[in-house]
């Protein structure tokens, strides 16, 4: 069971809730969560959401982004509050997960609200201070919709770590970077090459990361060090 | 038919628990259609009545998951390897 | 019990006929798509429908040879075992008591097939009746691939699964041969009103 003990605005269509959760057993970077939410009459919704925080840090955080027609989620990004409480299960996924053990090469590409375990990736490697080489390729519609831009920009000076947004729909006045839909000129650019055999993770709609897995394999990368998170059309 | 070779299956408690006591996500399934070898975690999720998880590859209905309130129904095709943890030192 | 989620209303509306909602169901407005795999796009031609099994003579029906049989336009409450119930939707098609006159048969069970691998078992006598069709219109306009489309089997006296989408052939048989959904815990034969959902309801 999980009480939100406080609520961030991330953008006008996300939220990250603080949650205590008694008895956490604790969890890896990338994996998620199912929260269950229970109405008066015993109606019942569940969902899986991404946990964004490190595993280093005390409470557990949920970036949600609000899904049109959903149940779910425009609960928890438009109504839930500070003392509000519901059923959280997990950790889960063991296949989607880093540790700084691991070391690095990395590269994540996160497409939407698909950048939140990668987020847990980067807090987890920022707290244990890992110099492991990370590349990150962030698709976002535009720049209001962008998740924990200032946080990423004030973790980037960090050795090893670079970071590179493409914005498909609105890029940002006076943007020089990418704004385009990932593609493999793109992926080239941002590296890392093949050879390094990196390991990959990608996460966000399905047809993203469809599109994002068949572009790194195409590249020559190993595909057994390819990870990919989707959800789908029955989100929300 | 007699035979005095087998235990009963509470003698493996152990073993059947390493066996069955995983991360679901990283068990790897050895598809029965294309013989291909995959995580779960890699497997292709659908939601239907229940839940299917079919082969990146081939499509194979590997594992289909009956949901109901108080108990899931499971079943399943193909070969699967758990990793075993290494042993304690010392 | 579980915590309550303060505000949690779910997607329902509470202004529904309750005597149209079989028990556990709440009504939904939009249409979700369910499914056991990967969409097919099977274009109409070269698209068939086979009667076979325990029948005096298989048959085969093109999709020139069902368009032109009989057609019927239905408006029918639907109900998915996922507990979405979907009221007054519009199906045209062909009735399984048209495609069933004349055939000879022993059988007492069916099983329908689809492209993609589904099959669903119903029993024989809950495709005659006027209770059955094989639909390729809904709302008056061509079935959408995700709904099921060019042509999904319509049983809505039984929960959705039965109603195979991409249906390409109904096998007639002396058993009960329990489908995809039916041999994973799902009821065998799913009245939404008895609410057989699960083996042992």
């Amino acid at each position: 069971m999980a009480t939100i003990v406080a609520v961030v605005a991330e953008t006008p269509r996300a939220r990250t809730l603080v949650l205590d959760v008694p008895d956490w057993p604790g969890h890896r970077a990338g994996q998620h969560v199912d929260v269950r939410l229970t109405a008066e009459d015993g109606y019942q919704a569940q969902r899986s959401y991404s946990i964004a925080s490190a595993p280093e840090l005390d409470a557990l955080e949920l970036t949600v982004e609000l899904v049109e027609d959903g149940e779910v989620s425009p609960y928890l990004v438009e109504e839930a509050r500070a003392g509000d409480r519901f059923e959280v299960r997990g950790p889960i996924g063991g296949h989607f997960t880093w540790s700084a053990d691991e070391g690095g090469p990395l590269l994540l590409v996160g497409g939407g609200s698909g950048l939140v375990p990668l987020m847990a990736m980067l807090r987890h490697r920022a707290a244990r201070r890992s110099d492991a080489e990370a590349r990150v390729l962030i698709s976002a519609r535009s720049r209001a919709e962008a998740l924990y831009v200032a946080e990423l920009a004030a973790l980037e000076p960090r050795a090893g770590l670079r970071l590179a947004w493409t914005y498909t729909r609105r890029p940002p006045d006076g943007w020089t970077g990418w704004a385009r839909r990932v593609d493999a000129a793109m992926l080239a650019e941002l590296g890392p090459p093949p050879e390094a055999m990196a390991r990959c993770f990608v996460c966000g709609p399905t047809p993203f990361v469809e599109t994002v897995t068949a572009l790194l394999v195409d590249a020559g990368h190993e595909p057994a060090l390819i990870h990919a998170e989707r959800f789908g059309p029955t989100g929300g | 038919m007699s035979d005095d070779l087998h235990l009963d299956g509470n003698g493996i408690a152990g073993l059947l628990g390493e066996a069955l006591l995983f991360d679901p996500t990283t068990l790897l399934r050895r598809c029965r259609s294309c013989g291909e070898q995959h995580a779960l975690g890699e497997h292709r999720a659908y939601r239907g009545a229940g839940v299917v998880l079919r082969c990146p590859n081939c499509g194979d209905a590997g594992v289909v998951i009956g949901i109901q309130e108080d108990r899931l129904v499971v079943r399943a095709h193909g070969a699967y390897t758990v990793a075993r943890a290494p042993a304690e030192a010392g | 019990m579980p915590p309550i989620s303060r505000g949690f209303h779910g997607r329902r509306r509470a202004d529904v006929d309750a005597s149209r909602l079989p028990p556990g169901q709440y009504l939904t407005t939009d249409f979700p798509v369910l499914s056991a795999g990967p969409t097919p796009l099977t274009p109409t031609t070269g698209w068939s429908l086979a009667l076979d099994g325990a029948v005096d003579e298989a048959r085969r029906w093109s999709w020139s040879d069902l368009m032109a049989l009989p057609q019927e336009t239905v408006t029918v409450d639907i109900h998915c075992v996922t507990k979405w119930s979907k009221l007054d939707t519009t199906w045209t098609g062909v009735s399984l008591d048209t495609l069933l006159d004349g055939v000879r048969t022993d059988a007492s069970f069916a099983v329908a097939w689809s492209d993609g691998g589904y099959t669903t078992n119903l029993p024989l006598a809950d495709l005659r009746g006027g209770r059955a069709w094989i639909v390729h219109a809904y709302g008056g306009a061509p079935l959408e691939p995700e709904h099921g489309g060019p042509a999904r089997l319509l049983v809505p006296h039984l929960y959705f699964w039965k109603s195979a989408k991409w249906v390409r052939g109904i096998t007639l048989t002396l058993d009960d041969q329990p489908g995809f959904w039916e041999s994973a815990g799902y009821h065998d034969y799913g009245d939404p009103w008895r609410e057989q959902r699960y083996w042992g309801d």
